[in-house]
């Protein structure tokens, strides 16, 4: 077809509803506000892993949605979440991005969470343990009993990452909720402690969908070199994309021909355990978390949003805790030769949605993105795209194709 | 002090001064000629985030040049990369054959894509702070580098880059 006027170009696709999508749902700010709402407030996010705390009085901050959230280990051992706010006046209790409840502060004492403003301090359960000349301004009206921290459901599952969610009565439990992605790996990632030893982040112009319809879709391997001189052959199109409940989806794994790209290695002798040489398996989680194992080095990704044309992406890398110091530095080139900030894919996979990000400002006239790739749910098959709009329309009642209109189950996912 | 030293301080400065110019004009070759056959390359950083010492690129000097040559088959941002080297301190070891160098650098973006080249294009933006921490082997009154580590502050790194920094 040549080149469409305006109506052509706005017209409905001769594809199935389901097989694409309004722009809006990327750049709308109500729908922005929405989703902080009615999905970050209620899904499991993993925030950290294990191994960023190790000791106990050890914390590690975050947020969710747009809630700030403290980690901490307690003298138990035991992990616990927390929002980070305090009950007094509101202050951000702890401001570091980590360190230890073992060091005092200016403000008090070692071995309590202590807030700088007024000197309320917590221990490591979120009890309040000290209120400042509390009976000369409460008398008896209020006591430390009153004022504990606001504690979050806060789990530690597979493969070590902690995971939080800010509703009390999630919809489902955290098993439930992932155990069926991850099942594929569950063995590799439980069997020994794993230890993260890359973080960097990038604050990127775009909706936080499009990062995650990136890991989700393969299609795009067209714009990486290194994937398709190491890829592209029968054993690669013949990767299946499975979709389980709840927006989730997992991408199948074959063995990746790494040395084929000039330069580059085999991860052979480094594969994650229970699995065969240079595989590479992909575990996209609703809404938007990244499970990335390519035979030695494990990659999450985990979205904050920060607004309908704004997302701040956080990239881990994790080898296995017992790595000696020459494996542990394999790993990391490993990691870093595609995936590192200097690597070859991820500069080009950022490039990829900032330029959608331009395109979808918020403001700018909504367009069809097409999702109707079929090709018998194999890795350029955009069935992963599909499955997770149908659970996003769900949550959001809202209709990916035309979003103020109510959810209805789409046909193309209920075919498949 | 021994009477080689200036001479051989002002020839350190002078190779990390060239190798910015290089760098900054994507004269990959240029820069490869400044470094030794035993070259090693790192980009590092400290994460306070999970408290670790962190390598973000590292290579010998075949990886380099692999990594330049096979620039032309990757996508990457246009945006030149402007680096503000100050050399800060040069030590000279004893037999004047080889030298510590400890240089502040800054890397300014000047877009060329932005996010919307229309609006973005033609602006210089801040991209990156770090040291330039660098051995280099004097010879003949040449320096060349034998290891250089950019030590970055920065762990926000946004789209990143294809290019040596
Ligand atoms: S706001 Fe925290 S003690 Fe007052
Ligand atoms: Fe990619």
């Amino acid at each position: 077809m040549p080149a469409r006027n305006e109506s052509q170009w706005r017209a409905t696709p001769p594809l199935q509803e389901g097989e694409w999508i309004d722009s809006r749902i990327y750049s709308d700010r109500e729908i922005f506000e929405e989703e902080n709402e009615k999905i970050f407030k209620h899904v499991w996010v993993p925030v950290c892993h294990e191994s960023e705390l190790p000791k106990p009085y050890d914390f590690r901050t975050t947020s969710i949605g747009r809630e700030p959230v403290i980690i901490c280990r307690g003298p138990d051992n035991q992990i616990r979440a927390f929002l980070n706010v305090c009950p007094h006046r509101g202050m951000l209790i702890e401001r570091r991005p980590s360190g230890s409840f073992l060091e005092g502060q200016p403000s008090g004492n070692p071995t309590r969470i202590t807030c700088m403003f007024h000197a309320w301090q917590f221990d490591l359960k979120g009890n309040c343990v000290y209120v400042a000349r509390e009976k000369e301004g409460y008398q008896d009206r209020l006591c430390k009993e009153n004022v504990g921290l606001r504690r979050l459901r806060c789990e530690v599952k597979f493969g070590g990452f902690v995971w939080v969610n800010l509703d009390d009565n999630p919809s489902v439990s955290l098993e439930d909720w992932a155990s069926k992605p991850f099942q594929c790996l569950r063995q590799t990632l439980e069997e020994e402690p794993l230890e993260v030893f890359h973080y960097h982040k990038a604050v990127i112009g775009t909706n936080y969908k499009l990062w995650h319809d990136t890991n989700s879709e393969f299609y795009h391997d067209f714009m990486h070199y290194h994937n398709r001189v190491t890829g592209f052959n029968d054993a690669y199109f013949a990767r299946k994309n499975e979709a389980f409940d709840h927006g989730h989806v997992v991408v199948g794994t074959f063995e990746v021909n790494y040395a084929n790209y000039e330069g580059f290695e085999s991860r052979a002798e480094l594969s994650f355990p229970h699995l065969p040489p240079n595989q590479w398996y992909m575990i996209d989680l609703f809404p938007g978390f990244n499970f990335n194992l390519r035979g030695s080095a494990l990659r999450v990704d985990v979205v904050t949003p920060l607004g309908p044309d704004e997302v701040m992406i956080e990239f881990r890398g994790l080898g296995l805790k017992s790595d000696t110091p020459e494996e542990r530095m394999t790993r990391i080139n490993h990691h870093n030769s595609i995936w590192g900030p200097f690597g070859r894919n991820l500069h080009e996979d950022l490039i990829g949605v900032a330029g959608q990000g331009t395109t979808m400002r918020p403001g700018t006239e909504p367009r069809n993105i097409l999702h109707g790739r079929q090709e018998n749910q194999t890795i350029h098959d955009e069935n992963g795209m599909r499955h997770y709009y149908d659970e996003w329309g769900r949550w959001m009642n809202r209709s990916p194709r035309e979003p103020d209109k109510a959810y209805s189950p789409s046909q193309a996912v209920a075919a498949e | 002090m021994p009477s080689y030293s200036l001479e051989t301080v002002l020839a350190v400065r002078e190779t990390i001064y060239r190798a910015t110019l290089a760098l900054d004009d994507q004269r990959w070759e240029d820069w490869l000629a400044l470094c030794s056959p035993d070259f090693h390359y790192a980009i590092t950083s400290f994460s306070p985030e999970i408290n670790k010492d962190m390598i973000y690129l590292q290579g010998d000097y075949k990886d380099m040049e692999n990594m330049v040559r096979m620039l032309p088959k990757h996508n990457t941002d246009h945006s030149p990369l402007h680096r503000h080297t100050s050399v800060y301190t040069v030590d000279i070891a004893d037999d004047g054959r080889s030298a510590e160098a400890l240089s502040s650098v800054v890397f300014f973006q000047n877009m060329l894509d932005g996010t919307n080249s229309h609006i973005d294009s033609g602006e210089s933006r801040l991209f990156l702070l770090g040291r330039y921490i660098d051995t280099l082997k004097v010879e003949d009154g040449i320096a060349m580098f034998v290891k250089r580590e950019v030590r970055l502050d920065n762990r926000r790194l946004d789209k990143g880059s294809h290019w040596p920094l």
